[in-house]
């Protein structure tokens, strides 16, 4: 019966299909079904976002090959997007399965991962001497209640890129330091040459959102919290709504466009390369992409851009950057330890972080790094950051800093597209956060 | 005919009484065509007990309890009235309803014009359903992305076009015109699926049936009406209540397309249960509530439209 | 006479500019994907004009390797073919889409079966339990299954997403089989009978050839829905070796940038296989539905 023919055919060319692929990758596919473990015991395995620039491997090859301790590293790729591996991270640890060894980190994860015991304390290990040698901010965004739990890999901070060519053009001769200033010189070159926009940033709802509100508050004089206690939020003290109306009103006359409301990285870095805004607000590896040319998109020479520290509010304050970079973590449930910490020192060691800046374009944590000539020479992002590394400021370190986050983003994205002002933004922040802060104190005893 | 008690289908049914209705079910042991039927019935049973029933009674159980890192607290009905009290659930309730309502509308008026044209034969015919289904066949993880990237006011095609007939704002900058994006990215993707469904439920439909209507004198409206409908009914039904249902919990779409600006019911969860870790409990509750609805949705489709398991 | 040429003229001219409509709406969004993923980044991302929209700066600069053969492709294409994970994730794609759709139709179109053609005392209760699952919003029993998953050691294996597959796929599966089960005329079970077969022999000799739109109809959709999965094996997959496609693609991309053409291409790939799969038992569907089938 042609009926029986049909269902016997499609059942024997699934199968067929099904026998053939699998065949032919046996072993990965049968320890897909069993689950059998296919790392070898007393591999370390490691685990970061991906690499396009293939560094990584490059150096976890090298540390196989050159360790004096017969160490093995593996390394796994984890989430590109930042969440997503934290929330995978998350599941894992709240579900008690230790498969990492060495975690690479956000700067904004020891705060949350750390009181939980998830990852481990290094304070012993990660001596004072040792410690002497990195930034300041670096490590403070990995020290909580006390405690430091990661060792700092690499760093990533905010900065102004500017058109030197266009501000030159309109007979401008410095970057701005105040926010009035920036306003000003991109009225005028605007007018001078043109140019589409005048300033851009990362307005849309989203961690990279609350970095450049934190940015204004930060710029405006204000806290969110004080360095040395989880406890307390002091936004509504201070300047901060002042901060965050300067951020809206960039956007209400016409200084930043309206679109900032929605676009990340990647968007503003289009707009910036292609030669349509005067001033940006962003992290270093655009500069990587200018002195990439044609070939990864960008229509401006290197002579044409310059870096200079966020502007202020008031003149003469201090100008602080937002703070992003990663760390190793070391998990807590692992049985390896103390070769999981060798690793580390591995890849802290000054040689292996200068790779890592001249391959990867990650800026080393080490001081002595930028003042060192080949490497200056080899990488220029390095040049450039070396003042603004120093001015980077961590963002609130707490256990619950992603409620907190969750807050922040829809706010400060609100108060961009005028949807609330900064008053009732600060407002809302304090309540918010002070709820959150007041609920850590009382679950982790700060 | 002849079932113990009248149950309505969406929910969860407990037997009355043990010697009641398992008196009735172990007697019928006795019939073998009953006793093939429970047979056949086992597998799925067991998936439904063992792999769907304790998830889902596990997360209804959280939901009474405040759960912190260190603590867990019974809270009865607390995260409830907090979820009650927050403004942004109410706007991941209109955001979800008004996706739903409207989504659902197009795709199946869109899905059943569609099926019933790809119905006849025309040269093409199957190259135009092996088109069709490509919109359904394209992964999401990347079809909301993408379309948010079409929306983008600087190299989106659907904002040029848009501003190219004299649209002024920021697509994505507007809460309206996310949703609208949304609706129309899941009608593009979704109208395939409710097509394919009513198409093969309109290809068995046997032709002489047609023929006995067109020789009674009957037009091509009334072949529809009095013929096709009525026999297409339980696909349409099945395809509408799910559609609804999927529509209901909608998770990808919004958080890819858009990117946290706009939450469904099911963002609103995920932000509580996967992003929050000081109000994780809320989102349980808020599962609950979409449990709950759905249950109710799907009595309204058994009252309204009548999708009553005739024998 | 004439006036009813003229009108089935009309209609006929409706329905064919009708289809062309339906397949322009369906095809640019496509057209315009398959753009992106044949063009350079910088072409992606300049703002389109009218007259840009028809025409594909194709950019041929990269180097892609297929089954041995060396030959010029976009760049796109070059990154998704040279990644191993990906080419390994569409294996194990199709492995997990092939067996949550045959768990699915084997169970599913047994309990259809039995939950249309039969009345038992069960029978309401079990498809109202069956419904229920597709009540409950997917994001929110992850945590449990998490759990669950980790105490009978199924995670990282091709198990944890293929159950939760096929729990939220069995819903719609069985309802659908109910529905096309019940289209078939009500005497076949005795006709069947009075031919001496069992409710087995009816269902698999009988049901399933004369339901097959329905069947593989059904079977198409959840291939397609498990292939297209990406929460359950983003969450319950953790080593890249076992994980499908749909959670690869988002991995082309940094931290800070997404690479929007090597996602399109990847999307695009995986999405031929489906078309192929459609188009190959579409047309098994026309063939074997002739009328008098019922006979």
């Amino acid at each position: 019966m042609s009926g029986m023919n049909r269902r016997d055919f499609l059942k024997y060319s699934g199968a067929g299909i099904l026998g053939a692929s699998v065949l032919s990758s046996c072993s990965r596919v049968a320890s897909g079904f069993t689950g059998a473990e296919t790392v070898p015991e007393g591999t370390l395995v490691f685990s970061h976002g991906p690499d396009s620039s293939g560094t990584i491997p490059k150096v976890i090859d090298k540390f196989n090959k050159e360790n004096k301790d017969g160490l093995t590293a593996l390394y796994r790729q984890a989430p590109a997007d930042s969440g997503q591996y934290f929330d995978k991270l998350r599941t894992e640890f709240q579900a008690g399965s230790a498969t990492t060894d060495i975690i690479s980190g956000d700067v904004i994860w020891a705060a949350q991962f750390g009181p939980n015991d998830w990852i481990m304390d290094l304070s012993d290990r990660f001596t004072d001497e040792m410690r002497s040698e990195f930034l300041e901010p670096t490590l403070e965004t990995n020290t909580f209640d006390g405690k430091i739990y990661g060792v700092p890999w690499f760093t990533d901070v905010g900065m102004l890129y500017y058109r030197t060519d266009l501000m030159e053009k309109a007979g401008i001769d410095a970057p701005p330091k105040t926010w009035d200033e920036l306003m000003g010189m991109a009225r005028e070159v605007q007018e001078k040459t043109g140019t589409q926009y005048g300033f851009l940033f990362q307005g849309a709802e989203y961690e990279g959102g609350v970095v450049n509100g934190l940015e204004f508050i930060y710029n405006a004089g204000a806290e969110v919290m004080p360095p040395d206690d989880p406890t307390k939020i002091v936004i509504d003290q201070g300047d901060a709504d002042k901060g965050l109306a300067m951020q809206q009103r960039l956007v209400v006359e016409g200084v930043a466009p309206e679109a900032v409301a929605t676009w990340k990285e990647l968007e503003t870095q289009d707009a910036f390369i292609k030669g349509n805004a005067v001033f940006m607000r962003s992290w270093p590896f655009v500069y990587g992409t200018i002195l990439g040319g044609k070939e990864t998109g960008s229509e401006l020479k290197p002579e044409q851009v310059g870096i200079a520290p966020i502007p202020t509010l008031a003149e003469g304050d201090e100008s602080f950057s937002g703070q992003g970079g990663w760390n190793f973590f070391i998990n807590a449930a692992t049985k390896k330890a103390d070769d999981c910490f060798k690793f580390i020192e591995y890849m802290i060691q000054p040689e292996i972080q200068a790779e890592f800046a001249v391959g990867a374009s990650f800026l080393p944590p080490r001081a002595s790094l930028y003042e060192d000539e080949k490497l200056l020479k080899d990488q220029p992002v390095i040049e450039l950051a070396k003042d603004l590394v120093t001015r980077a400021k961590p963002r609130p370190r707490h256990p619950f800093y992603s409620d907190m986050s969750l807050v922040m983003a829809n706010e400060f994205n609100s108060v961009i597209k005028s949807d609330s002002s900064p008053e009732e933004a600060v407002s809302t922040l304090q309540g918010e956060l002070e709820r959150f802060a007041n609920l850590g104190a009382e679950v982790y005893d700060l | 005919m002849g079932v113990a008690s009248e149950r309505l289908p969406g929910r969860k049914v407990k037997p009355k009484g043990m010697s009641g209705a398992w008196g009735s079910i172990r007697s019928e042991f006795n019939d073998p065509e009953k006793r093939t039927a429970y047979w056949m019935i086992l597998p799925t049973t067991l998936i439904v007990l063992l792999v769907a029933a304790w998830p889902i009674l596990y997360a209804v159980w959280l939901s009474l309890q405040r759960i912190l890192p260190n603590t867990t607290e019974w809270v009865w009905f607390s995260n409830y009235s907090r979820m009650f009290s927050d403004p942004v659930f109410y706007s991941a309730l209109s955001n979800t309803f008004l996706f739903t309502v409207i989504s659902v509308f197009f795709e199946f008026t869109l899905g059943l014009a569609i099926a019933l044209a790809l119905n006849k034969s025309f040269r093409g015919q199957g190259l135009a359903r092996g088109i069709a289904i490509i919109p359904w066949a394209f992964p999401t993880v990347v079809s909301g992305a993408m379309w948010r990237l079409f929306y983008q006011d600087e190299v989106g095609i659907f904002a040029a076009l848009a501003s190219g007939l004299g649209y002024e704002g920021v697509i994505l900058a507007n809460d309206a015109s996310v949703l609208i994006g949304a609706i129309v990215s899941d009608v593009w993707k979704t109208t395939p699926f409710v097509a394919l469904l009513l198409l093969a439920g309109l290809q068995t439909i046997p032709d002489d049936v047609y023929e006995a209507a067109r020789v009674d004198g009957a037009t091509k409206w009334q072949q529809f009406m009095r013929v096709t409908l009525p026999l297409l009914k339980p696909a349409i039904l099945v395809a509408l209540l799910f559609r609804t249902l999927d529509a209901w919990r909608v998770y990808d779409l919004f958080w890819s397309m858009s990117d946290r600006q706009l939450d469904s019911l099911s963002t609103y969860v995920f932000e509580f249960v996967r992003v929050s870790q000081a109000d994780f409990s809320i989102g349980n509750a808020a599962a609950v509530f979409v449990f709950v609805s759905s249950i109710v949705i799907a009595f309204v489709f058994v009252k309204v439209l009548g999708v009553r398991e005739e024998a | 006479m004439d006036d009813h040429n003229k009108q089935s003229a009309i209609s006929r001219i409706g329905f064919f500019v009708g289809i062309a409509l339906f397949l322009i709406f369906t095809l640019f969004p496509l057209y315009w994907v398959l753009r992106m993923s044949l063009v350079s980044s910088d072409a992606l991302f300049t703002k389109p004009t009218l007259g840009s929209i028809f025409s594909i700066p194709i950019d041929l600069s990269g180097q892609c390797n297929l089954f041995g053969l060396k030959f010029s492709c976009p760049p796109s294409y070059q990154t998704v073919l040279a990644d191993d994970l990906y080419k390994d994730g569409l294996l194990n794609s199709l492995i997990i889409a092939g067996i949550t759709t045959i768990i699915c139709i084997v169970v599913g179109s047994a309990a259809a079966y039995a939950l249309a053609r039969i009345d038992f005392v069960a029978r309401k209760p079990v498809l109202s339990a069956v419904l229920a699952i597709s009540f409950f919003p997917a994001v929110a029993i992850i945590a449990p299954l998490f759990i669950q998953f980790q105490s009978f050691g199924l995670l990282n294996t091709y198990w944890a997403a293929i159950i939760p597959d096929v729990m939220f796929a069995l819903p719609l599966t069985i309802y659908l089989l109910v529905a096309y089960f019940r289209q078939l005329p009500k005497g076949l079970e005795e006709a069947a009978k009075v031919d001496g077969a069992n409710l087995w022999q009816a269902f698999y000799r009988i049901t399933i050839p004369l339901s097959a739109p329905g069947v593989v109809t059904t079977g198409l959709l959840t291939f397609i829905f498990a292939w297209n999965e990406f929460l359950f094996a983003n969450t319950f997959l953790l080593e890249p070796k076992v994980q499908p496609a749909t959670v690869i693609i988002p991995q082309f991309a940094s931290i800070y940038t997404v690479d929007y053409g090597a996602q399109a291409a990847a999307a695009l790939l995986m999405t031929v296989p489906l078309v192929i799969m459609v188009l190959f038992f579409q047309r098994r569907i026309v063939a074997g539905l002739t009328a008098g089938a019922v006979k």
